[in-house]
């Protein structure tokens, strides 16, 4: 409760002070997409604590990432929460996303997530709310790699989705 | 020798002749003239002309000068109302060439006051939930007061004087105008109500333990000077909340009356020791002083404990002087624990000090105070030895800020006493932090309020430094790791933000209130830019020696940024002008690949492209000086069998090195046999040096730093010829990922499909 006192004054204030910690809300997910192998590739990257805060206040209050004390129905949380929240048209049609697994690189969480038999691209579109509900500030940049180009879409809380088209 | 030499480049110029004389017959149109546009060019349009104040060496000048303000502060806390009231006498002294006629005072705290203007600054959105307290606060009117109350401002005779207050900055007019080395003396009287830093985010304020008792952690809390220099005139930027401060020098003795069960520390020396310490945390306090390598408990966390049982209403005032600092902060609770240790400093000593309440522990006793006195020792060495008495570091609930001599830094164990990687990290990273602001600004006192990344970059460069020495001294602390795991400093961990949408990011030479993504604008890239600046351009030696001039220099003074940028040349001989202006005034990026590769062999036979070329200028084979001949694989002029041709089968340049080259100087000669042109190329703005890493046939590998002066003349791709007595297999730039370098794909010869982090993830994980 304590916990969730203080996010939502969070919301209200966002000014902080000179600490080293990160104060921005920000997560960076690139996606490639490789046409040898009919694969979009995508990695997010989410700060631990901004996704941990939104995990205790959806499923328990007690999960704990990257401790000694997480356990695996967390690990499953992760996923569940990562896949809700990430959704991908490709040429018009909803896909499906298979999420590969996770790993840490120090205060960053970091999830593998795969688009599977994809033989042509012509446009994606890319909805990604995670941790919008959390933070109004929050900034999801998603940066598209193809063979021939890169693009970039800074995803907010009142325009959540963006669309790529190539050719 | 000569004749041949210039022969030769008298046909290159020919050879050049021709082939731009064909594009202008082919292009119509007349390209307009331009500036000059060379990322090599001085920086003479960005910066000022160097004057009397400011040398162009980057030291302070002859008529270098600098305000000073002094104060005689009484302080009271009242716990129970948590009110702060103080009575101040400023004396400031005007060393400025200049007649003031007003004086700037910072009233920090309106920031919080009912009127105050910073919330209508932050755009907002509608949030679908809102807890009741924070829509009250949002909609319906805050009922917090946190602004001051000036209740008197007096002169030295007790006349009261005109000032005028707007918003965070109050102009107070003087009797008569203050001229050139005089002195203003004048007094203060106010109060204002406490503010909760956990719920308001802030820097100054108290926190509510759950046993009800409050720590305060007080600082911004009194009327400041402005600065008023010969770069700013009076610095009376407002303060919206999250840039920071410019404060002037100045002497402080300064009397805090607080609760008599209250454990207090500050900046300045305690001056009434003898009647606040128990006997035994005299004697405790005598045993600090002599342990030089683990901290002594002043006051025990079982006595904490018990004094946070009560409520005394008996005052105590704590008596402290400060020389020479440019702000004042002190922390106060009854429920503070309080250690100390020894850190040598040259021939003095002074103390590493700690203040946490029992939350903190045991993370705190342990790692709080050594990471105060490690902090020390690598700043010291990288600047000047810490010239203050004691660096505290007190326990704040999720923040960190920075004072002269005091710090606020967060990192407790969970409730169950887990503490993760990350609240270990985070804590002694902030430690760390905030400690090493001490020097940058508390000493080398740059202008916060402008120019953010002056402290924050500069600090966070010697901050990684410190950590990895941090971790060096301590490696119990950081098991298993083996290097201490710095967030910021490395170059690859930049890579994401300066791959950004180029819409969201701001130069590093923008006022910090304006960056978008203040984090990495005012810390990470500054940092990583100082980083790359030491390891990569100018080496260890060069860097360190220029970057503990300018410490040295600027210690107790204001710099500006071109006071840093032009000693770091002044005391190194690198010219840095572009590295400044791509990195520090320009928010391009780094991208260098290998485009071709073209590999040659060498034989006598005449080429074909010289065979038309001199039969173009009529000249016949017989008038050439003796040639070598380099044919690319796979043209025209290529057959196999110069696969196997070695120097000593060329004739011509065997009878040159008989004819020049000494006996025995001939055996030392390199024999290359493979020649190949690489063509590199940048598809990112900024020049850097080309880190190219050529790997042979039997596996071995050798590593060749062409410095960034190369894209000079050709800011698209350059062009090296490589000489080898070994086949090259593979060519890799930027191998160690120096340069944050934003796109790798491009970065290999051979083109070899190299797995990403994704093939390299799903791999592992299909393993497992």
């Amino acid at each position: 409760m304590k916990y969730f006192r203080i996010l939502l004054l969070l919301l209200v204030f966002p000014l902080v002070s000179a600490t080293s910690a990160h104060k921005f809300y920000v997560s960076i997910t690139k996606v490639e997409y490789v046409k040898e192998k009919k694969s979009i590739q995508i990695i997010a990257k989410i700060f631990i604590d901004d996704i941990e805060d939104a995990l205790q206040q959806r499923y328990d209050a007690s999960i704990s990432l990257d401790t000694k004390k997480e356990t695996k129905a967390a690990d499953e949380d992760v996923e569940n929460y990562i896949l809700s929240k990430l959704k991908i048209n490709v040429n018009g049609k909803p896909v499906k996303l298979s999420y590969i697994g996770k790993e840490y690189d120090t205060d960053m969480l970091v999830a593998y997530i795969e688009v599977t038999n994809i033989p042509e691209l012509n446009t994606i579109e890319i909805e990604n709310k995670i941790l919008f509900e959390m933070f109004p500030e929050q900034q999801n940049i998603i940066h598209l790699k193809t063979a021939e180009s890169r693009k970039s879409l800074i995803l907010e809380k009142d325009e959540p989705s963006g669309t790529l088209r190539f050719n | 020798m000569r004749l041949l030499n210039s022969l030769l480049f008298t046909m290159l110029f020919l050879f050049a002749g021709v082939v731009s004389a064909q594009d202008e017959t082919e292009s119509q149109k007349r390209e307009p003239g331009h500036y000059n546009t060379n990322r090599f060019k001085q920086l003479y349009e960005e910066f000022s002309t160097p004057n009397m104040f400011r040398t162009a060496s980057g030291a302070p000048g002859p008529n270098y000068y600098q305000q000073q303000a002094d104060y005689v502060m009484d302080i009271e806390l009242d716990d129970k109302n948590k009110k702060l009231t103080g009575f101040e006498t400023i004396t400031y002294t005007n060393n400025s060439p200049d007649k003031l006629e007003f004086l700037w005072v910072q009233l920090d705290q309106n920031k919080r006051a009912k009127d105050s203007k910073s919330p209508l600054i932050e755009p907002s959105s509608a949030v679908p939930a809102d807890m009741a307290g924070s829509f009250v606060e949002n909609y319906m009117g805050n009922p917090f007061d946190g602004g001051f109350n000036i209740l008197e401002i007096k002169d030295a005779k007790g006349n009261p004087l005109k000032h005028t207050i707007n918003q965070t900055m109050m102009r107070v007019e003087m009797p008569k105008d203050l001229m050139p080395g005089e002195k203003f003396v004048f007094s203060i009287k106010w109060w204002y109500n406490i503010n909760d830093h956990v719920v308001d985010r802030a820097r100054s304020g108290y926190e509510t333990f759950n046993d009800g008792n409050r720590g305060y952690v007080i600082a911004q809390f009194y009327p400041r000077m402005a600065v008023y220099n010969d770069v700013e005139g009076w610095q009376n930027s407002q303060f919206w909340g999250r840039d920071e401060f410019a404060l002037p020098f100045g002497n402080f003795e300064v009397n805090i009356t607080v609760p008599g069960d209250h454990i207090l520390d500050a900046t300045g020396e305690l001056q009434n020791r003898k009647d606040i310490f128990s006997k035994d945390m005299m004697n405790r306090y005598e045993a600090a002083q002599k342990s030089f390598d683990k901290p002594v408990i002043i006051v025990t966390q079982a006595e904490a404990e018990a004094a946070s049982k009560g409520f005394s209403t008996a005052k105590k005032t704590w008596k402290f002087k400060a020389e020479n600092v440019r702000d004042y902060a002190f922390a106060t609770s009854r429920r503070y624990i309080w250690d100390m240790m020894a850190v040598k400093m040259g021939n003095r000593s002074v103390m590493a000090v700690s203040l946490y309440p029992p939350e903190g522990n045991p993370l705190w006793e342990d790692w709080s105070t050594r990471a105060v006195a490690s902090t020390l020792k690598t700043y010291s060495r990288m600047t000047f030895d810490y010239p203050y008495s004691k660096a505290i570091s007190v326990n704040a609930k999720n923040q960190g800020m920075e004072y002269p001599m005091i710090c606020w830094n967060y990192g407790r164990p969970d409730e169950d006493g887990t503490i993760s990687e990350r609240t270990k990290y985070g804590m002694m990273s902030v430690i760390i932090h905030e400690v090493g602001h001490n020097y940058f600004p508390m000493i080398v006192n740059s202008d916060e309020r402008q120019w953010t990344w002056m402290d924050e970059g500069l600090n966070t460069f010697t901050q990684y430094v410190a950590e990895q020495d941090f971790g060096e001294t301590y490696p119990d602390a950081i098991a298993p790791n083996k290097n201490y795991p710095s967030r910021r400093g490395p170059a690859n961990k930049i890579v994401d933000y300066m791959a950004g949408d180029q819409s969201q990011l701001a130069p590093i030479m923008t006022k910090g209130l304006n960056t978008y993504n203040f984090g990495a604008n005012a810390y990470a890239k500054p940092a990583t830019a100082l980083n790359i600046l030491r390891e990569t351009i100018m080496g260890r030696e060069l860097f360190d020696y220029a970057f503990k001039t300018y410490a040295n220099r600027w210690m107790f003074k204001h710099p500006t940024p071109e006071d840093f940028f032009r000693t770091m040349e002044d005391a190194s001989a690198v010219d840095l002008d572009w590295y400044w202006r791509e990195w520090f005034y320009t928010t391009d990026y780094v991208d260098i690949g290998v485009k071709d590769v073209k590999k040659f062999f060498i034989t006598s036979k005449m080429n074909k492209e010289v065979k038309e070329m001199i039969a173009s200028r009529g000249i016949s084979e017989s008038d050439l000086p003796p040639l070598v001949y380099l044919v690319e694989e796979g043209s025209e002029d290529f057959d196999e069998s110069m696969r196997s041709s070695k120097l000593e089968d060329i004739q011509t340049l065997n009878e040159y090195i008989m004819d020049n080259v000494p006996a025995e100087e001939r055996a030392k000669l390199k024999r290359p046999k493979y020649f190949y042109e690489v063509t590199f190329d940048k598809p990112g703005g900024i020049p850097m040096p080309i880190i190219a890493k050529y790997t042979y046939s039997d596996g071995t590998s050798e590593k060749v730093t062409y410095p960034a002066e190369i894209w000079r003349k050709n800011d698209d791709a350059v062009g090296k010829v490589v000489a080898s007595e070994k086949e090259i297999t593979k060519i890799e730039v930027d191998p160690d990922e120096e340069t944050a370098d934003i796109d790798t794909s491009n970065n290999t010869w051979p083109k070899r499909k190299q797995l990403g982090a994704f093939e390299q993830f799903k791999s592992k994980s299909v393993a497992d």
